[in-house]
């Protein structure tokens, strides 16, 4: 504590303290400029992923002699709805709208059903060869889909359900994927509410149904939300399970609009118009259930 | 136990049950032999039942023409019958032909007809018809296979110089400087390519420059129908020149200039000629009407003069339903009253000699697609030919930028072996 | 059993003790039910995988016209007569299969790399703790995943037309953009021709593999493929980026911050620390990515259809252009299953690949690592 050494102690622990501070400030400072600097960086390339979808909007309410002139304006000189109009008048879209939405809504429920129904056989119920059919589960995951494009054509023929709504539906109603999906979900509902059910004489369909079914909406909703975008998206099936002109759906009736349909002109206020509005429906799926969109997608993977 | 024993009978039920519900469906198909023989009076099924015809339209004036034509004849039969024009043709026939059940009638086109019949899914009531003497010789000829006339040729089309009639006069050109030979083809190009406009323009196929191959005096296959003369001098002068127009830039592809095809090339004004068949005249009214054109024949090449001939048939399938219904609708459908109506609507020739004249009642300057009659050279009809001729075409689109004689060659390559696997 | 336990429930042998004592009272007939609510899974999956398959798999060595049944008696095997047409026979089948084989290796090529490093970037940049608006990129990186691909095929379609927004805007930077969907030619021939060599060597053109010349091999994707490789990397990134997120945020921030007390960069910190810790789902998000670009389909069949000269081929769309357009249902279904083993044999090598470098359970982390030279750390330092 004698002045001295206590002074040259203090000193050389001021100096330590301010070079300390210096290096603090400089390493906040280039903090900050590291922050504005991914502040930019994602800005732009944020720019860069929506602004085609802003120029989808956009062209699809300028004139044709527009669109071609003025490819990259966001802002239409003349607004106008032509190409809408076009698209419902001169062309089949309202079918295929209708055609779409019919087949999403029945694959969509009959997802459900029938892959909550095996989760739950493969979540809670013993029975032979069990493990056989789980096995058989993650193989199928690992058949790509192109694979089979001609023969479930050749099948659909054979059945006798080609060229029918149900030959479109049927098959694209057992995922594996949305098998495990509901078979984890089940298995992390307590064996109590089962054996409860199970010993006031419940059987098996009714405990599934009755009780553990409803405890699951989260999981449903996410099985709802896949396989919504996947039947609305679906195209190759569609292709190779029917050419009636009157099962087209969006996806195929918007393929063979931009493959030339409809005769003259290049058109792109009209395909573009199609584009979004088959876009919209997903959209808004996807922002009204954005968060569990996006926990299931970094999750599935951790299967 | 009691358990296992009930879960494999389950097992064993559901798999049966699997297998049945295969089976049952495709039951009838399952041993269904293809009845190649060519009794015609036979199985024609049942007169009343309704008839599709599935056409691979050009436009909207070639479907309504047909569709009012069909019905017609279904008022007048009183048995029912559809008109259906295909996004995709020849997917929606093999789609058809493998389920069992294709259109009835179809437009079926010189390159594909040999498969069909190898495939036994056509009906030949060419012996049935009433009307086959007054049909062009040469067109029975392209759709008689062992000697059986499978089908009623629809119609013909051959291709011809279309001229902008505005163009030309901006340009100064007069009748005098209307192209006769390939010179004077490229000068009038040369004279007709502004900024705005590209003196000519057509599809990078072999459907159009080979007529240029014709007008050189070459070919795809020999005389003998066994050598394949691809790669061959005058094919060779016949895409020099082509390509050499390309490099001048009086000469585009119709996707260079944001156009599908030559006809939608010339009718938005961006190219001021183009090689096209008589369909061009229905799109022309239908899509583009302001545009004042006329047509000369196809300039003459060193061995004279050449032109593309394109005809159809209507197939009808096999498996068809209704055949007696099928063929009269074809008789309708070919006769000459309706032929000539579908000349009215879109353009295309009558295949019937009678309707020589009709032609020229309506189209008084065209006669240079009916003289290409006399010319004409149609695609090869040897089975797998379509292929061979779809890769000649995936070269052309190059030819700006590849040496003519490397395409010439592969193709020759290609061509010879589908003859050798025939032979 | 009464006190709603679980735990004992779990393991076997003692389920199997308790099975008899139930009997049929609580328990009885689970496995009818079992198998009754599995039933229609089994079916569809039966009917539209597994025989799908197997009569793909006849179709693909038997000589069937196309027309009836390809069960029917008439239909006669020919062995591997397809598969032969279609990797030795040398004729326009091969070239074709070898064209789609070459086109689809360029596309796997570009977009697998680019889309992981891609999302992997975009992840690590949207991961960091005081960024506001994390939401609102995440979303904006993700939306395109979610359209359908017709859609944006249609789009590209557009942007990408000889008169389109990117030609637009190259043209602002004075540079005459090339017309995107009908260019043929390879980027590598083009980038090689920038430098002079505009010629093959000759030993290129001599040689090939089915049916195409070592020269044709090398050409790179076309143009018109190109845009395709954008649009994969554009609607992909998404979903991958999120995946990258998830394992970004399960390395432990305990660890990041051990790894700055040591002094670490940050450049240090990522390359030997982060990155090592995210190595599995690097290699999902690889080979996910392998998967589905050999499958690319709809955007060609909505797109190109195989064009401009056959550069845009891939196999998933010849197998369908053979069968449906040509009719020749054989050598489609033969197509398909040579993509099929070719799929499978990349997944298994992507496997094989990743079990060789284990990775460390988390425990085992923090304790003195013998292989120095694994993860770059000095040998024994904490992680």
């Amino acid at each position: 504590m004698s002045t001295g050494v206590g002074q040259r102690e203090t000193a050389s622990r001021q100096a330590a303290d301010a070079r300390r501070e210096n290096r603090a400030a400089r390493s906040a400072g280039r903090q900050r400029l590291m922050t504005v600097i991914v502040y930019v960086a994602l800005i732009v390339i944020a720019s860069i992923y929506i602004y085609p979808f802003l120029v989808n909007l956009a062209t699809s309410l300028k004139s044709e002699p527009e669109a071609a002139a003025s490819p990259i304006a966001l802002i239409p000189y003349n607004w106008t709805t032509e190409a809408y109009q076009n698209l419902f008048t001169r062309s089949d879209f309202p079918l295929w709208f209708r055609n779409s939405v019919f087949v999403t809504l029945v694959v969509t429920v009959g997802r459900v059903f029938v892959n909550s129904l095996a989760g739950y056989a493969l979540a809670r119920l013993q029975f032979r060869g069990r493990a056989a059919v789980f096995a058989f589960l993650v193989a199928v995951m690992a058949v790509p889909g192109v694979v089979l494009l001609i023969p479930r054509f050749l099948v659909l023929n054979q059945i006798g359900l080609y060229d029918t709504f149900a030959g479109m539906m049927i098959p694209l109603m057992a995922d594996a994927a949305g098998i495990f999906i509901m078979k984890n979900f089940f298995e992390s509902i307590p064996r109590s509410v089962e054996e409860a059910a199970r010993i006031d004489g419940a059987g098996h369909f009714r405990t599934y149904w009755s009780i553990v079914l409803p405890m699951a909406t989260p999981a449903l909703i996410t099985l709802v939300i896949l396989s919504f975008n996947g039947s609305w998206n679906e195209l190759s099936h569609f292709i190779v399970a029917s050419q009636d002109p009157q099962l087209v759906t969006l996806t195929k009736g918007v393929a063979q609009l931009a493959s030339g349909g409809l005769g003259q002109g290049s058109q792109y206020p009209l395909k573009l118009g199609a584009a979004a509005i088959m876009t919209i429906p997903v959209a808004v799926m996807f922002f009204i259930f954005q968060k569990r969109i996006i926990n299931v997608t970094a999750g599935a993977v951790k299967e | 136990m009691r358990r296992n024993a009930r879960s494999t009978v389950l097992t064993t039920l559901i798999a049966s049950g699997a297998l049945a519900l295969t089976a049952c469906g495709g039951g009838s198909s399952f041993d269904e032999e293809p009845t190649g023989d060519a009794t015609s009076g036979g199985d024609s099924g049942d007169p009343g039942a309704p008839l599709t015809v599935l056409i691979g339209s050009s436009g909207d004036a070639e479907t309504d023409a047909v569709t009012a034509a069909v019905a017609a004849w279904s008022e007048e039969s009183g048995v029912e019958a559809r008109a259906q024009a295909a996004s995709d043709l020849n997917q929606e026939l093999a789609q058809g032909f493998a389920a069992g059940n294709p259109p009835d009638i179809f437009y079926t086109s010189t390159d594909l007809i040999a498969g069909y019949v190898a495939a036994g899914s056509l009906y030949p009531y060419g012996d049935q018809l009433t009307n086959v003497d007054d049909v062009y010789p040469a067109l029975i000829d392209t759709f008689t296979i062992d000697d059986q006339l499978y089908c009623a040729p629809t119609n013909f089309s051959t291709l011809a110089l279309v001229i902008n009639t505005d163009s030309w006069a901006a340009a100064g050109l007069t009748d005098a400087d209307i192209p006769t030979d390939w010179e004077s083809l490229a000068a009038a190009a040369q004279a007709l390519t502004t900024d705005q406009q590209v003196g000519l323009s057509f599809g990078p196929e072999y459907q159009r420059i080979g007529a240029f191959m014709a007008e050189a005096g070459g070919a795809i296959i020999g005389e003998d129908g066994t050598t394949a003369v691809v790669d061959s001098p005058e094919n060779l002068e016949a895409l020099t020149f082509v390509k050499e127009m390309l490099a001048n830039d009086t000469l585009k592809y119709p996707s260079e200039i944001g156009a599908g095809w030559g006809g939608e090339a010339f009718g938005s004004g961006g190219a001021a000629m183009t090689v096209e068949g008589n369909w061009i005249n229905g799109a022309l009214q239908n899509d583009f009407p302001d545009i004042s054109y006329e047509v000369v024949e196809m300039p003459e090449g060193s061995a004279g003069k050449g032109t593309m001939l394109y005809t159809n048939c209507w197939g009808i399938a096999q498996d068809s339903q209704n055949k007696e219904g099928a063929v009269s609708l074809v008789e309708h459908l070919t006769s000459k009253d309706v032929q000539v109506a579908l000349l009215e609507a879109y353009g295309v020739m009558p295949s019937v000699q009678s309707a020589r004249d009709d032609f020229f009642e309506v189209y008084p300057e065209q006669g240079a697609f009916l003289e290409g009659g006399e010319y004409g050279v149609g695609l090869p009809t040897v089975q797998g030919a379509n292929d061979v001729i779809a890769d000649f075409n995936g070269q052309l689109e190059g030819l700006e930028t590849t040496d003519p004689q490397t395409i010439l060659s592969s193709v020759q390559t290609n061509m010879q072996a589908l003859l050798d696997s025939q032979g | 059993m009464s006190n709603g336990s679980s735990a004992p429930a779990r393991t076997s042998p003692v389920r199997s003790q308790r099975k008899p004592s139930r009997g049929s009272g609580i328990r009885g007939h689970e496995a009818a039910a079992g198998w009754l609510f599995i039933s229609p899974m089994i079916v569809i999956l039966g009917l539209f995988l597994v025989i799908p398959i197997l009569m793909a798999a006849w179709v693909s060595v038997s000589d069937w016209s196309g027309r009836g049944s390809p069960l029917a008696s008439t239909v006669g095997f020919v062995g591997a007569e397809h598969y032969g047409e279609l990797t030795l026979g040398g004729g326009l089948a091969t070239q074709d299969f070898g064209t789609a084989l070459r086109n689809n290796a360029w596309y796997v090529l570009l977009v697998v790399p680019t889309q992981t490093v891609l999302s992997l970037f975009l992840a690590t940049l949207v991961n960091r703790q005081v960024l506001k608006g994390r939401g609102f990129f995440r979303t904006a990186f993700f939306f395109p995943s979610v359209t359908s691909s017709v859609a944006i095929t249609v789009l590209f379609l557009f942007l990408f037309s000889a008169s389109g927004a990117v030609n637009a805007a190259l043209a602002r930077l004075s540079i005459n953009g090339p017309n995107w969907f009908s260019d043929s030619r390879g980027v590598v021939h083009i980038l090689l021709g920038a430098v002079g060599v505009d010629q093959a060597p000759g030993f290129l053109t001599a040689n090939g593999f089915m049916a195409l010349s070592w020269w044709q091999w090398l050409s790179g994707p076309s143009v018109a493929m190109s845009v395709f490789i954008i649009m994969a990397i554009f609607t992909t990134s998404g979903t991958f980026m999120l995946l990258f997120i998830a394992a970004l945020q399960a390395v432990s921030g305990e660890v990041e911050e051990a790894a700055l007390v040591d002094g670490c960069s940050g450049w240090q910190r990522f390359w030997f620390v982060t990155l090592p810790m995210v190595r599995p789902t690097i290699f999902t998000v690889f080979t996910l990515g392998l998967i589905g670009c050999w499958q690319v389909f709809d955007q060609i069949y909505t797109g190109t259809q195989g064009g401009p000269a056959k550069t845009t081929l891939t196999p998933a769309y010849l197998s369908y252009q053979a069968s449906f357009e040509s009719a020749q249902w054989g050598r489609g279904a033969a197509v398909a299953f040579i993509l099929f083993g070719i799929i499978v044999v990349m997944t298994v090598i992507q496997r094989l690949v990743l079990r060789e470098r284990d990775t460390v359970p988390k425990r085992k982390r923090f304790v003195f690592s013998e292989r120095s030279g694994e993860s770059g750390t000095r040998p024994g330092a904490q992680l």
